[in-house]
């Protein structure tokens, strides 16, 4: 047993944060972006191995968070303080698993009737309070007259959009006439709104892009050994050698998958 | 000029803050109950106490509460004694009458005894503090605990009791009459975008989003996948459906196989056209675009719940050339979808199209119904908007307290 903790003690050093660490983190962190960013390009295998290296982590992250975070405190933990009732979640859960053995899969068809009826019985007073309840008072809430004359002339346009909208999602009225028109002001509405909801994420997204480059430029001081620059000379190099050699090799087709 | 001797500001100064003291003795706590809270999960009192009024004047009410099993009072919460009138409790009309010259507070017990899954219970007082001055009551025992029913959220009960009685009404119309609906262009755009997959003899992605299956625009998403998967069938074309939630998956496989089934082209089927990918989202973004980019499919279906990963899928998808059609209830990715898909189906769309698809009476009914709510809230925003303003108009804060109430979300 001791001979097991030293070789643990010794596996679990390796990972402490050392400057060494640090650069290799560098290096990974500007090697891994920049080799997503060379999709903008074309298909590359350098992307490939970044895509499939990232749909590791990620489920590897995934099975982590829920192992730590779902099974170990609600199953384990709960069935070692003599809680019997989550066998009832858990084998509904398990039920599902049935769905590799084909002779007794039809077993998780009792898993998959409890979510979809405990779904339906979650989402249904959500939806009301939320598509009907919430909408009507907050529509009408400017009109109690406490935030004065011109929240209400707002309120009174942002209600009158609102009905026009709604006149737009009628699906078992023909749209002519009156309901054609109030559609087509209801279209106007949207536009804005979805006009508004662009220029706002597309803000986000370039607040993350922002993020990305400047981590870039940190890694390509000489503290990191240049790796960005390094990484990209070497993605550039790739691309050239592709479009002299390989390309003519496959008569400039991007090879098939 | 008179000089104004300078005692005298100072003596009118001590009588003015002297006038302003309020009494040094404070009023006793009287009619001091405490009850479970109605109509909550459990875990939280309603303590109800006559208003000490205005001789408690900047004292402060401390809460104090004890398991009687292991005796030791614990600070619960503290506020103004002038605050917590029964008149502001946030309770509606028909769950609540509140009596003049009381007061009432709703205390979650759960910061000092976790989350109290069986009837627990506890004693309660209040102490009124000022200065050195206290006024104390004696403790009241209650049992708190769960309740099955919430008179708060009566309305919502209602409506969705109407909204029931609605859909039973409307199916059965539905069945004698037929109901009209009209045309969703982003839905007849799918035979299109089949026929074309199955002239090129490329394949036909489909994917339902990050949803889960409890969510409603992926279960519209399975509805819409059997339709797709009839057809593909009947034309023989590839169909890959890549997937984020593995329970979302096997709902898919058995809609996709009894869309094969139905179209009595079993042999056709096969297991792998619904693929899990990753639980994780931009990891699930990272291996379509790559799979799209390769394969480059003629088609490229996004329906269901997108977030970030919509406009990730979507321009792949485009930069390939196929023809996509995008639909989710997400308006802030719909925008997106609209500037990078063929056709976009907006939020309601997206759930009528099962129904405009398959045209069953269940389903149009569905719309109907759908209809009927919106035609309900049309009304309400039109009814409450006028009856607020009236009541603002006039004066009568009882109306606007009423209307509010009605549509209010407890």
């Amino acid at each position: 047993m001791e001979f097991l903790a030293n070789i643990w003690q010794w596996f679990a050093g390796l990972f402490t944060v050392t400057p060494g660490w640090m650069i290799f983190g560098g290096w990974m962190a500007a090697g891994l972006t920049l080799c997503i960013y060379s999709f903008l390009y074309k298909d590359n295998p350098f992307f490939k191995v970044a895509e499939h290296l990232y749909l590791g982590a990620g489920m590897g992250w995934v099975f982590q968070v829920t192992f730590f975070q779902t099974w170990k405190p609600r199953v384990w933990d709960a069935l070692m303080d003599g809680q019997f009732v989550v066998l009832i979640p858990t084998v509904l859960g398990l039920s599902l698993m049935t769905q590799f053995f084909p002779r007794i899969s039809w077993i998780s068809r009792y898993g998959f009737t409890f979510i979809m009826g405990y779904g339906a019985g979650l989402v249904i007073p959500l939806e009301i309070t939320t598509n009907f309840l919430r909408q009507i008072g907050g529509t009408i809430a400017p009109f109690a007259g406490g935030a004065g004359f011109w929240a209400m002339v707002n309120g009174a346009i942002i209600a009158f959009g609102f009905i026009c909208v709604l006149f737009y999602f009628f699906f078992s009225v023909e749209q002519k006439g009156v309901v054609k028109k109030a559609s087509n002001i209801g279209i106007y509405f949207l536009m804005l709104y979805f006009g508004a909801a662009f220029g706002n994420t597309v803000m986000g997204r370039f607040s993350l892009l922002y993020g990305r480059f400047d981590d870039l430029y940190k890694y390509s001081g000489s503290g990191y050994f240049y790796a960005t620059h390094v990484v990209l000379g070497l993605l550039v190099a790739y691309f050239v050698l592709d479009k002299l050699v390989l390309s003519k090799k496959n008569g400039g087709q991007e090879p098939a998958h | 000029m008179k000089k104004i001797p300078l005692f005298l500001p100072f003596l009118f100064l001590t009588a003015l803050s002297s006038a302003a003291k309020p009494p040094a003795v404070l009023p006793p706590l009287t009619g001091f109950t405490a009850a479970d809270m109605p109509g909550d999960a459990g875990g939280a009192a309603l303590l109800r106490w006559d208003s000490p009024g205005s001789a408690a004047a900047g004292a402060v009410i401390e809460v104090y509460v004890s398991d009687p099993a292991k005796p030791a009072w614990v600070k619960l919460a503290d506020f103004k004694a002038e605050a917590k009138s029964e008149s502001d409790f946030n309770r509606p009309f028909w769950a609540w009458s509140p009596a003049a010259g009381r007061n009432a507070v709703r205390l979650d017990t759960s910061a000092v005894f976790g989350r109290l899954d069986k009837p627990q219970e506890l004693d309660f007082k209040l102490r009124m503090v000022r200065g050195a001055a206290s006024a104390e009551t004696e403790p009241v025992r209650t049992v708190i605990k769960g309740n099955w029913f919430n008179a708060a959220r009566l309305n919502n009960f209602l409506l969705m009791l109407a909204i029931t009685i609605g859909f039973f009404w409307t199916v059965s119309h539905a069945r004698r009459k037929g109901l009209f609906i009209r045309r969703i262009a982003g839905l007849d755009a799918i035979d299109e975008a089949i026929g074309r997959a199955t002239e090129m003899g490329r394949p036909i992605f489909y994917s339902t989003g990050i949803g889960q299956m409890s969510l409603v625009p992926t279960i519209a998403s399975t509805s819409i996948l059997g339709e797709v998967a009839r057809k593909v069938a009947q034309y023989d074309t590839q169909l890959k459906v890549p997937h984020f939630d593995p329970i979302v998956m096997t709902v898919c496989k058995e809609v996709v196989k009894q869309s094969y089934l139905e179209m009595e082209r079993p042999d056709s089927y096969r297991d792998d056209i619904n693929f899990f990918v990753s639980n994780d989202q931009f990891s699930y973004a990272a291996s379509v675009d790559g799979m799209i980019h390769r394969e480059k499919p003629a088609a490229c279906f996004f329906i269901g719940h997108f977030m970030a990963e919509s406009l990730l899928l979507a321009e792949v998808g485009a930069t390939t050339g196929a023809i996509q059609i995008a639909g989710t209830e997400q308006e802030s990715q719909l925008p997106f979808f609209f500037t990078s898909c063929d056709y976009t189906l907006i939020g309601e769309e997206l759930y009528a199209a099962g129904a405009y698809l398959s045209k069953e009476p269940m389903l149009l009914s569905t719309l109907k119904v759908q209809d009927f709510g919106k035609a309900f809230v049309m009304v309400s925003v039109v009814a409450g908007s006028i009856l607020l303003a009236a009541g603002a108009w006039f004066g009568w804060q009882p109306l606007i307290k009423v209307v509010e109430q009605l549509f209010k979300a407890y």
